[in-house]
């Protein structure tokens, strides 16, 4: 154990996540290396102080902007159940054209290198998706949506993608 | 709240909604408009971009409470659309000044000692009568973090949610979280022991 291989593993360290033989291993370093006791203290009283100021960097909401957004969606939520239809019908809509973008990067290798990763992860344990994909890859046919249960699991990896991540290269 | 007694008044609400059942909406401002006006003025840091983004996360949530699959706990699924929402709200933004993280990570020499003296700034930190500027530098610094670590950051030591929790929320692993979370504290280690360090030198 040296000095880097300690600072990477203080978060494991402080959240006692950690394997008590490693564990036994840091504190004898942190023992003889006053560097690294120095470090780890600091380490830890930053994490104290950040988690002092949890109440302190709550933002209320302020009473009109709560009254404003309550009338406003109160009053959208009224006209809703009319308009559910429309937008269940436009939802299933947006989620099959990416899903249809999806399968075409796919197949012109042209997913984002975090989108291959999951697709590959996906289809080495899905036999289903790998055969749907190989025929699709090799077949120049025409894309068209996927069957029921493979568009479901495409679904799925697209909504396993990290926020504002996007599947595709730009 | 034990999470157990949240999760049976979540299913309750969950299902008011989905019947267009009257006060269901009312319902559910009443326990998620703070909490997501809060969070998202956390990624914004401005109140009137917070509002509109709030609007949008309960007109979403309203609109797909239907799509909702229940494999995910409610207040995480309104959570991961607040942040989607507002991620999608930064981007469209000119970015703001961020800072390279990587300027502030700790510095080894090849064998892996520290390459630079350590400072012991604990004591400075202690005393009671830093505590307000101290709390102010901590939240500029944070704010100074590219999106990708403050969002952990804030989800996580700011609203207080575990590991697995800010995990679910952002669709990344726990490996992925605690990684992001580790080296947005080391950054706010380095950012501290500087600010201290020019303070004892004034
Ligand atoms: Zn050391």
């Amino acid at each position: 154990m040296n000095c880097k291989e300690l600072a990477y593993l203080l978060a494991d360290y402080l959240d006692g996540s950690m394997d008590p033989r490693i564990r036994a291993e840091l504190d004898e370093h942190i023992a003889r290396c006053k560097a690294c006791m120095i470090f780890a203290k600091t380490y830890r009283l930053t994490c104290r102080k950040a988690a002092e100021l949890r109440g302190d960097i709550h933002y209320e909401i302020p009473d009109e902007v709560q009254e404003r957004l309550t009338a406003f969606l109160v009053s959208a939520a009224r006209k809703f159940p009319g308009q559910m239809d429309d937008y269940r019908r436009q939802a299933e809509r947006e989620c099959e054209e990416k899903v249809l973008a999806f399968c075409r990067a796919a197949v012109e290798g042209k997913l984002s290198s975090m989108a291959a990763i999951m697709m590959d992860g996906h289809i080495a344990v899905c036999p289903k998706c790998r055969e749907y994909f190989v025929v699709l890859r090799s077949a120049h046919a025409d894309l068209c949506l996927p069957p029921r249960e493979i568009l479901e699991h495409v679904v799925r990896l697209l909504e396993s993608l990290p926020p504002g991540e996007e599947f595709f290269l730009v | 709240m034990p999470a157990t007694d949240r999760w049976k008044e979540d299913e309750g609400l969950l299902e008011r909604l989905r019947k267009g059942a009257p006060g269901a909406v009312e319902e559910l401002l009443r326990l998620y408009q703070g909490k997501i006006f809060s969070l998202a003025m956390s990624i914004l840091k401005n109140e009137s971009d917070a509002e509109e983004a709030t609007q949008d996360v309960f007109m979403t949530v309203i609109r797909k409470v239907n799509t909702f699959k229940g494999n995910s706990a409610f207040y995480s699924w309104i959570y991961r659309i607040c942040v989607n929402t507002c991620l999608m709200r930064l981007r469209g933004r000119r970015r703001g000044d961020t800072v390279a993280i990587e300027d502030f990570m700790p510095v080894f020499t090849e064998e892996g000692m520290h390459a630079s003296p350590v400072d012991d700034w604990s004591k400075e930190v202690e005393r009671k009568a830093l505590n307000e500027e101290l709390g102010k530098m901590i939240r500029k610094f944070t704010e100074e973090l590219s999106e990708k670590y403050r969002v952990v950051f804030v989800l996580s030591d700011i609203e207080g949610l575990s590991n697995e929790e800010t995990a679910k929320i952002l669709g990344m692993s726990v490996p992925a979280v605690k990684s992001r979370l580790h080296r947005a504290r080391l950054y706010l280690r380095e950012q501290l022991s500087r600010y201290l360090q020019e303070g004892k030198a004034d």
